[in-house]
């Protein structure tokens, strides 16, 4: 357990020394601008908030690929269910004026929740009943998503002057509220890590959670015993669709209160990212997200004050996820056994380490 | 001449192999014989390069092999066939066999060339290779080894060693399989059998080696042991023969009744042939065949995996399946003890209350079915891969007996157990039986049919046909698996 904690900040170790050549070979002080990157994530309390308001959409979207990935369900397709999950929340926002600020809330999240399980059980049908790749379906469906969220702001959605691509603003009834203003810190965070919670326990403390992963860990036998394999993958897609539009519906709901083209950077591709740094462990998604949502954050800082292009960021990213990976194989179990003991059992074992017979 | 030296490798606490020394001549076949976690198969992975020992050295006429490269130990002239099958499953039979030495052709995949060569030596061992174009997915155990067997001959190798080659084979097939080794031996090559079948070891080899716990307990010759002296060696006691008895009386009401069934795979082509088949509770039924006849598609049909065509399954309770294939159907292997238990359903459903999952009630579950039937691990927190072959079929036949069905639906359910794990299996079954419950056991293995089942049919291209009590002998039966009418 101790080690599972302590990798990830050796990979972070490991990636910012090579990082610290590159920028060197460049001529810039790697000092500086790691402390930079440190100052703009962490260095004041606003930083800080900041930090926790960018990594919230990882969070929803890494716990629904950490729920998918560990019924070896591959959606790719998290920042699409997002997308649409927005849509369903921009669509339905402005409306809510006459309700009470509560109820407001609940419907807009509710909205999202829907409208991204609807995108990701539809991929989990195409799987279970067409046979459809679910890799295929739910990048296809992206595309679709991306082009969905473009229409719907220059249509059916656009503002009323039609001046901009975005839709009317949400009414403030259904607007989650800053809680330390200037800050943009909301409850959409807190709903998080609930969830991140939730996911756990539905993962390791239920009987569906049970079948789950072990679908995902032995397709085969899991039918064997009566695992009904087809309705466990459509639910299982819907509900890391649901996690994927309630993000976009916090996102709509708390920061952007309308919707624009490009609302997500990517959040769904990089919540693969957050989600096998946890190594699907719903609880460690919540660090691993933090961590990817300091590193964006940090990138600014380090853009203003250092000159360098937060595209660095994304190669530190890159080093830190394939730094990780790297680590986590069988040498690294063995490794791991003579340092600490053999205690601990290696996620996979390794066929050929098995005594056979 | 292929020795091993003082060979040490251990597993974590486990040791594997304590100083074992092993030495072959060419022109003979030596048995390596020993119980499930004696060694024999960590032993040949050192002596074929996938493992590389923790001491000692392995050597080929006194010039030392690479430890821990396969690559090396096939260069060298040393070329294994594994107890698992380690095929392609979605590649077809030929694309398998390229991975050998049929594949001559140095720029271009050739295909169609390794097909020929394969399919002339096959036709020399006495065997025929599927259509071509056929993938390994779908093929019988049986034929995935004969497979495997192709592919290290392909190499022309001066030493093949082959682990429990013979355990999913048919009666029908053993005879040619150990004239096929006889024939290598006479070609002045080095023939490591690794089996715990005595009588084989007998009859075949020139020279025996026996394991126990890691270390050489004896080395012999067939002259100069018997069958029984063997099995001392092996186990350290006698092993009790379960009573068939128990399962020979008269059966109760009918807990199990399958009508007419049906299974037409896509494109057209028949499975099972409309199969009728009626147990009785206290009764253990067998179903004797050469493997590819249709008994996975019955097991999976009964277990539901599967849809059949038409016909009907009725069983009076529940029913607990042991598919054949521990490792891929059985068990998840890494995942712990306690959970692969709850993979059964009745178990699962133990341990849950309201959808929560009650792990302590799990774990304290698993526990219980560790002592009762003995499964040699360290704890319900231990990974199913980490257990030996005997200990992950313990556990599958403890996981059935303990979700309490009426049926036990059982599918080659002792292949490469040694004596007393099968022993052990047998007397669960005839345990279960004798408490009033159903067991269809399914079984290329006829000395098992024989002695455990009250009644035996015989499945043939996917029709089974009742045997009468006069036609229980190994050779009316092997001709009836065969497909022979009357």
């Amino acid at each position: 357990m101790l080690s599972s904690i302590v990798k990830p900040f050796a990979a972070l170790a490991l990636a910012a020394a090579l990082i610290s050549i590159v920028l060197a070979a460049l001529g810039a002080s790697p000092i500086g601008v790691f402390a930079a990157l440190a100052g703009g994530a962490f260095g004041s309390w606003y930083a800080c908030v900041d930090t926790l308001v960018k990594s919230t959409p990882l969070i929803f979207t890494g716990l629904a690929v950490s729920l998918a990935f560990s019924g070896a369900l591959w959606n790719i397709g998290a920042d699409g269910q997002l997308m649409i999950g927005a849509i369903a929340a921009g669509a339905i926002g402005p409306h809510l004026g006459d309700f009470p600020h509560l109820i407001a809330i609940v419907i807009i999240l509710a909205a999202g929740a829907l409208g991204g399980a609807a995108w990701g059980g539809f991929a989990g049908w195409l799987r279970a009943r067409r046979d459809v790749n679910e890799v295929i379906s739910t990048i296809m469906l992206n595309f679709v998503a991306i082009q969905a969220l473009s229409w719907v702001v220059h249509g059916p959605l656009m503002e009323p002057s039609g001046a901009y691509p975005t839709s009317a603003p949400i009414a403030s009834a259904a607007q989650l509220e800053f809680y330390f203003a200037p800050s943009r810190l909301n409850l959409g965070m807190l709903l998080a890590i609930v969830l991140a919670g939730v996911c756990y326990l539905l993962m390791f403390n239920t009987s569906a959670g049970f079948e789950l992963r072990a679908m995902g860990r032995n397709r085969r036998a899991a039918t064997f015993f009566g695992v009904r394999i087809p309705a466990l993958t459509v639910w299982v897609m819907a509900l890391s669709g649901a996690l994927s539009g309630l993000g976009g519906a916090v996102q709509v709901s708390a920061i952007s209160h309308r919707l624009y083209e490009k609302l997500s950077p990517g959040w769904g591709f990089e919540a693969i990212a957050v989600a096998l740094v946890a190594r699907l462990n719903p609880l460690a998604v919540v660090p691993a997200a933090l961590l990817f949502g300091a590193l964006d954050n940090g990138s600014q800082a380090m853009q203003r004050t250092q000159g360098i292009s937060p595209e660095l960021v994304q190669v530190i990213q890159g080093l830190v996820i394939l730094i990780i990976l790297a680590f986590d194989t069988p040498a690294w179990s063995r490794l791991r056994e003579q340092i600490f003991g053999d205690d601990e059992q290696p996620a996979v074992p390794a066929v050929a380490a098995l005594p056979a017979a | 001449m292929l020795r091993a030296n003082a060979i040490t490798k251990r597993f974590g606490r486990t040791l594997a192999l304590d100083g074992v020394d092993f030495e072959a001549r060419p022109g003979e076949i030596h048995a390596l014989l020993g119980e499930n976690g004696a060694g024999k198969t960590t032993l040949m992975n050192v002596l074929a390069g996938s493992l590389a020992p923790d001491g000692g050295e392995a050597t080929l006429d006194d010039a030392p092999l690479l430890a821990g490269s396969p690559r090396a130990a096939l260069d060298a002239g040393i070329a294994a066939v594994h107890q698992s099958p380690m095929l392609f499953e979605r590649m077809t039979w030929e694309e398998n066999l390229a991975l050998g030495g049929f594949d001559q052709a140095a720029e271009r995949l050739d295909l169609a060339a390794v097909a020929t060569r394969a399919r002339a030596l096959a036709a020399k061992l006495g065997f025929e290779l599927p259509p071509a174009g056929t993938t390994v997915e779908n093929r019988s155990v049986a034929e995935r080894v004969r497979l495997e067997v192709l592919r290290a001959l392909s190499f022309n190798p001066r030493v093949l060693i082959l682990d429990e080659p013979t355990s999913v084979l048919a009666p029908s097939e053993l005879n040619a399989f150990l004239d096929l080794l006889r024939n290598l031996r006479a070609e002045g090559r080095i023939v490591v059998l690794i089996t715990h079948k005595l009588a084989e070891a007998i009859a075949v080899a020139d020279r025996i080696t026996v394991l126990r716990r890691g270390r050489v307990v004896a080395r012999t010759t067939p002259a100069e042991t018997s069958e029984e002296q063997l099995a001392e060696l092996m186990i350290g006691e006698i092993v009790i023969q379960p009573d068939a008895g128990a399962a020979r009386r008269h059966p109760g009401e009918t807990v199990l009744q399958i009508e007419n069934l049906v299974l037409d795979d896509y494109p057209r082509r028949r499975i099972l042939d409309g199969i009728s088949l009626r147990i009785g509770a206290g009764e253990i039924v067998g179903i004797a065949g050469v493997d590819g006849n249709g008994q996975t598609e019955l097991v999976e049909v009964l277990a539901g995996v599967r849809q059949a065509s038409g016909g009907t399954t009725t069983s009076d309770g529940a029913m607990a399946v042991i598919p054949q294939d521990r490792d891929l159907d059985g068990l998840i292997l890494d995942m712990r003890l306690w959970e692969n238990m709850i993979l059964a359903r009745p178990l699962r459903e133990q341990a849950t209350s309201y959808g929560w999952l009650n792990a302590t009630r799990a774990i304290d579950l698993c526990r219980e079915l560790i002592e009762r039937f003995r499964i040699q691990a360290p704890g319900p927190e231990t990974l199913a891969g980490a257990l030996s072959g005997g200990n992950r079929q313990r556990l599958e036949v403890a996981r059935a007996v303990a979700s309490q069905p009426r049926v036990i639906v059982a599918h080659n359910i002792c292949r490469g157990l040694d004596l007393a794990a099968t022993a052990e299996v047998h007397r669960t079954m005839l345990d279960f039986a004798a408490a009033g419950g159903a067991v269809l056991l399914i079984s290329s293995d006829l000395d098992e049919l024989l002695a455990i089942c009250g009644r035996l049919l015989v499945i043939s291209r996917g029709k089974t046909r009742e045997t009468n009590p006069g036609e229980r002998d190994p050779g009316r039966l092997g001709l009836l698996m065969a497909g022979a009418r009357d």
